[in-house]
C-alpha cells in the first residue's frame, strides 16, 4: 500500500516535471507554472519522505529496504541509509532539485517573466532527465518477493554521524550548480541587448552550491580522517576528485561573478563556467555510479546506467556547449585589466582554479584514455597530484592574501606596498614564532606556513581596519581558507607515525607524550561487539592528558570488521591511536599518530562555510533590490 | 579566431563522452593485459614490511629464486576467492610467493591471514599504491611472475582463476 504511494508520488512528479516543461515554454502562464513548481516539489518531497518511512519501519517487502538496511541499525543510520545507496540518494537528488527548482520560481517579478520561464524551462529538463532515469533504471520502490525475514544490513564503516548528513550537502552543492546551468542557458537564449541582471540572479545559488560543498566535502575528508584509520584524510580517490572539481570551477564561478557585476567583463567566461561546473557534476556522477573507474565509494553496478548517464549528460552537454559556442559572441568584452588591481587578481585566481580542475580531471580520466586507445592499464594517484597541483595552486594562495585589499580598476604599487606592509610584517612574525616552537624546516612546509599567515594576517587587517564596503562574508571565508592551509601544510609535513607491537603495561614515545598501554577489554554495542584497547598518554612531567579508547569492531550482521581510531584533539594537535590485531603473548600492533594543528583544517571549513552563509544574505538582498 | 576557439569546449567535451562511451559498450577483459614491463627487471622498492620490523627490499626478496609478486587486499573480494591458488603455489608448488599489500589496512590484513592461511614468505606494506603505480598495476588482484634473476616474466591482471593457475605452472617449468 505504502509502497505504491511511493511510486505512485514518484510518477506524479513525473508528470509535474512535464507540466512545467510544456508550460514555461509558453507566455503569461503563470498560473499553471506555479501549480506546476509546487506540485513538483511536494510529490518529490512525498515519495522522498516515503522511502524514508519504509526505511525506519525496515518494510523489508522492498528491495532497496531489505539490501541496504537490518532491523537492529540505529534510528539514524536507518534514516541516512536512504541515501547511503544508489536509488535512494537519486531520490534525494531529485528533492535537492525541486527545490532549487522553486527557488527559481521565486524569482519572478512582473520585468523578467521570459528569462524566468526560460530558467525554469531548463531546469525541468533536468528534473526530467533524472525522473526518467530514476523509474527506469534505478525505482527504489521495488518489491521482492518472498517477502525476507530480516535485512542484509548496512556497512558498518558508513555508519557514522559525519557521513549521515555528507550526502545531502554535497547534494545541495551540486544541484545548486544546476541552476546556474539553467539561468547561463536561459541567458544564452535571451536577447542579450535586454539586457536582465542574469549574473544578480546567478549569483546566491552558486554562493549556496559552493558554500554546501565546502562543507560537504570537508565532512566527507573528516570522516575518512577517523574512520579509515590511515591519520590522513584526502586520498584523491576518483569520488573525492567528482566533487572537488566542480568546487573548484565555483570558486572560479564564485569570484568572476563579482568581476561581471562590478566591471560588466568576463560575462562569457561565467556563461561557459556556469555550464561546465554543473556538467562536471554530471560527469562525476557517472563516473562513480557507472563502475566505469574503480574507487572506494562502490554502488551497485549496472551498465544500463552508465549508458543513460551518458547519453543524458551528452544531450544537456551538446545542447549547451553549441548554445555558447553560437551566442556568446554577444558577451564579449575587450576590457583590458591592470595586474595590480582586485579584477587582476581575480582573473589570476580564475585562470589557476581552471588548471587545477583541468589537471584533476585529466587524472582522473588519463587511466580511462589510455586504455581506450592504447589498450593498457595504469593507474594515476596521489603522487601525481601533489607533484602537479601544489606548484599551481600556491601563486594562487599568494594572490589570494592581497586580492581583497587590491581596489578596483588600477592600484598605486607605492600605496599598495603601504597597505600590505603591516600584514607583511605579522606574516613574518606569525611564521618566525610557528617555526620556533614546531622546528621543522622543510621548504614545502616552510612556504605552506607562509602562505597560510600570509592570507591570515592580511583578513585580520582587513577585519581591524574595519572597511564595509568589503563583505564580512568574504573576508571570513578568506580567513578560512588561511586556517586551512595552515592545518594542510601543518598536518602533512610534521606529522609522526609510530607502528609497534605492544604488550600490556608497556610504553612508547610520540613526540613529547608517553604512552601506556593499560588493558584490553571487551565492549557490546547496539549492532557489534569490539574489543578495546585502553591508553593513558603522559606529558613529560609525568601528569596524565587522556585516556584514549581505540576499538576493533565486529559487526556480525554484515560480517565486517572495523577499526575505530581514538583521537584526542586541541588547537595544537591530534594524538591519533588504532588498535591493531593481537593476542595476550605477543601482544597487539598499534599505529600511532602525532598530527600537528589538524583541527585548523576543520576550522577552516568550517570558516569558510560561515563566511558562505554570511555572503549569501548579502546576495539575496541583492536580488530582492533588483526585483 | 575567437569563433573558433569558443567551439573548443563542445569539441573536447563531446569527444571525451565518445570515449567514456565507447569504454561502457566494449567488452573490457582487464585479463587481457600486456605489461610494458615484460622482459625488464622488476620495480625495486623498499617498503615496511607486514609480517616483521624489518624493512621489505625488493632487491634482497626478489633474487635467486623464481618469485610470484601478487598484489592483494581485504577489501578486494576476487582476491579472496584467488586465495586458494596463491597458497597452492607456495604449498604444493613450493614457489616463493611474495605479497603485497595495497592500500589496505594492516590489521585487517593480519586478520584476514590468520582466517585464511599465510602462503606469503613476506608482505610489503604499499599504503599509498605507490608500489602499484611503479609496477603498472591497474587494479587487484595482479600477479607476475618473476625469474630468478628478476626479470619480469609474465603478469596477470585480475583473479586467478584454475586456468590461469595451470598456466603460470606452465610458464614456471618453461623459466626454470
Amino acid at each position: 500500500m505504502v509502497v505504491t504511494l511511493g511510486n505512485l508520488t514518484l510518477w506524479l512528479s513525473f508528470f509535474f516535471s512535464i507540466f512545467q516543461f510544456y508550460n514555461s515554454q509558453k507566455k503569461n502562464n503563470l498560473k499553471l507554472i506555479s501549480i506546476a513548481v509546487k506540485g513538483l516539489l511536494i510529490s518529490s518531497l512525498l515519495s522522498f519522505l516515503i522511502l524514508v518511512y519504509l526505511h525506519v519501519v525496515s518494510d523489508f517487502s522492498v528491495l532497496n529496504v531489505f539490501e541496504n538496511s537490518h532491523t537492529t541499525k540505529p534510528f539514524l543510520y536507518k534514516v541516512s541509509g536512504v541515501w547511503g545507496n544508489h536509488e535512494g540518494s537519486m531520490l534525494l537528488w531529485i528533492i535537492v532539485l525541486t527545490i532549487f527548482n522553486y527557488f527559481i520560481y521565486k524569482l519572478y517579478n512582473n520585468k523578467n517573466l521570459v528569462f524566468i520561464s526560460k530558467t525554469l524551462s531548463v531546469q525541468s529538463f533536468i528534473i526530467l532527465g533524472f525522473i526518467i532515469f530514476t523509474i527506469l533504471t534505478s525505482n527504489p520502490f521495488e518489491k521482492i518477493f518472498p517477502v525476507p525475514a530480516n535485512g542484509l544490513g548496512f556497512n558498518p564503516i558508513l555508519q557514522d554521524p559525519a557521513l549521515a548528513i555528507h550526502p545531502p550537502l554535497l547534494y545541495i552543492g551540486y544541484v545548486g550548480l544546476s541552476a546556474a546551468f539553467s539561468l547561463s542557458v536561459a541567458t544564452l537564449n535571451s536577447n542579450a541587448k535586454q539586457e536582465i541582471p542574469w549574473f544578480i540572479y546567478m549569483k546566491p545559488f552558486v554562493m549556496a552550491a559552493w558554500t554546501f560543498l565546502t562543507i560537504g566535502i570537508a565532512l566527507g575528508s573528516l570522516w575518512a580522517y577517523y574512520e579509515l584509520g590511515w591519520g590522513g584524510w584526502w586520498f584523491w580517490d576518483p569520488v573525492e576528485n567528482a566533487s572537488f572539481m566542480p568546487w573548484l570551477l565555483a570558486t572560479a564561478l564564485l569570484h568572476s561573478l563579482i568581476v561581471v557585476e562590478k566591471r560588466k567583463s568576463l560575462q562569457a567566461w561565467v556563461l561557459l563556467l556556469s555550464i561546465l561546473a554543473f556538467l562536471l557534476s554530471v560527469v562525476g556522477t557517472f563516473l562513480v555510479r557507472s563502475g566505469i573507474l574503480t574507487s572506494v565509494h562502490t554502488f551497485a553496478l549496472d551498465p544500463s546506467r552508465g549508458i543513460y548517464i551518458l547519453a543524458f549528460t551528452a544531450l544537456l552537454g551538446g545542447y549547451s556547449l553549441i548554445l555558447f559556442a553560437s551566442k556568446s559572441k554577444f558577451y564579449f568584452n575587450n576590457n583590458f585589466f591592470a595586474f595590480f588591481s582586485k579584477e587582476g587578481a581575480i582573473l589570476v585566481n580564475n585562470i589557476i582554479m581552471t588548471i587545477v580542475c583541468a589537471t584533476v580531471f585529466l587524472g582522473t580520466i588519463y587511466p580511462l584514455l589510455i586504455e581506450a586507445f592504447t589498450n593498457n592499464k595504469i593507474s594515476v594517484g596521489e603522487p601525481y597530484y601533489n607533484s602537479t597541483v601544489i606548484p599551481i595552486i600556491l601563486p594562487a594562495i599568494l594572490v589570494m592574501g592581497v586580492g581583497p585589499i587590491l581596489s578596483w580598476g588600477k592600484e598605486n604599487k607605492f600605496l599598495l606596498l603601504k597597505k600590505i606592509l603591516p600584514s607583511i610584517l605579522m606574516t613574518v612574525l606569525m611564521t618566525i614564532f610557528f617555526l620556533s616552537i614546531y622546528r621543522s624546516y622543510t621548504f614545502v612546509g616552510v612556504l605552506g606556513v607562509l602562505l597560510a599567515f600570509w592570507i591570515i594576517s592580511n583578513n585580520l587587517y582587513l577585519f581591524y581596519i574595519k572597511r564595509i564596503y568589503h563583505s564580512v562574508g568574504m573576508v571570513t571565508a578568506h580567513l578560512g581558507v588561511g586556517f586551512l592551509i595552515l592545518g594542510i601544510t601543518s598536518s602533512s609535513v610534521l606529522q609522526e607515525e609510530k607502528i609497534i607491537r605492544m604488550n600490556i603495561d608497556h610504553n612508547v614515545e610520540i613526540n613529547k607524550y608517553n604512552i601506556v598501554f593499560k588493558r584490553i577489554s571487551e565492549v557490546k554495542g547496539p549492532n557489534y561487539i569490539a574489543i578495546q584497547g585502553n591508553f593513558e598518554i603522559y606529558d613529560k612531567k609525568n601528569n596524565i592528558i587522556t585516556k584514549l579508547k581505540p576499538q576493533n569492531r565486529f559487526y556480525p550482521i554484515t560480517n565486517n570488521f572495523t577499526s575505530e581510531a581514538s583521537i584526542h584533539t586541541n588547537l595544537f594537535r591530534d594524538l591519533y591511536i588504532v588498535l591493531g590485531e593481537g593476542n595476550q603473548n605477543d601482544g597487539w600492533v598499534v599505529r600511532i599518530y602525532y598530527n600537528p594543528l589538524v583541527a585548523w583544517i576543520w576550522i577552516g571549513a568550517f570558516t569558510i562555510f560561515l563566511g558562505g552563509i554570511l555572503s549569501m544574505r548579502d546576495n539575496f538582498k541583492k536580488v530582492k533590490k533588483i526585483s | 579566431m575567437k569563433n573558433q576557439l569558443i567551439k573548443i569546449p563542445t569539441i573536447l567535451f563531446l569527444s571525451i563522452l565518445l570515449v567514456l562511451f565507447y569504454l561502457l559498450v566494449i567488452d573490457r577483459d582487464p585479463s587481457k593485459l600486456p605489461s610494458n614491463l615484460l622482459n625488464k627487471n622488476a620495480p625495486e622498492f623498499v617498503a615496511d614490511s607486514l609480517l616483521d620490523n624489518e624493512k621489505f627490499l625488493s632487491k634482497k626478496e626478489l633474487n635467486n629464486n623464481i618469485t610470484i609478486v601478487n598484489f592483494f587486499a581485504t577489501w578486494c573480494a576476487p582476491c579472496r576467492e584467488e586465495h586458494v591458488y596463491i597458497k597452492r603455489f607456495s604449498s604444493e608448488k613450493k614457489i616463493k610467493v611474495i605479497g603485497i599489500n595495497y592500500k589496505d589496512n594492516p590489521e585487517k590484513a593480519i586478520i584476514w591471514l590468520k582466517k585464511l592461511g599465510n602462503p606469503y614468505s613476506n608482505i610489503a606494506i604499499d599504503k599509498k599504491g605507490k608500489i602499484a603505480i611503479d609496477w603498472g598495476v591497474y587494479g587487484i588482484p595482479e600477479t607476475f611472475l618473476i625469474n630468478s634473476s628478476g626479470i619480469i616474466k609474465y603478469r596477470h591482471a585480475g583473479q586467478i582463476t584454475k586456468k590461469i593457475y595451470k598456466k603460470f605452472n606452465l610458464l614456471i617449468k618453461e623459466i626454470n
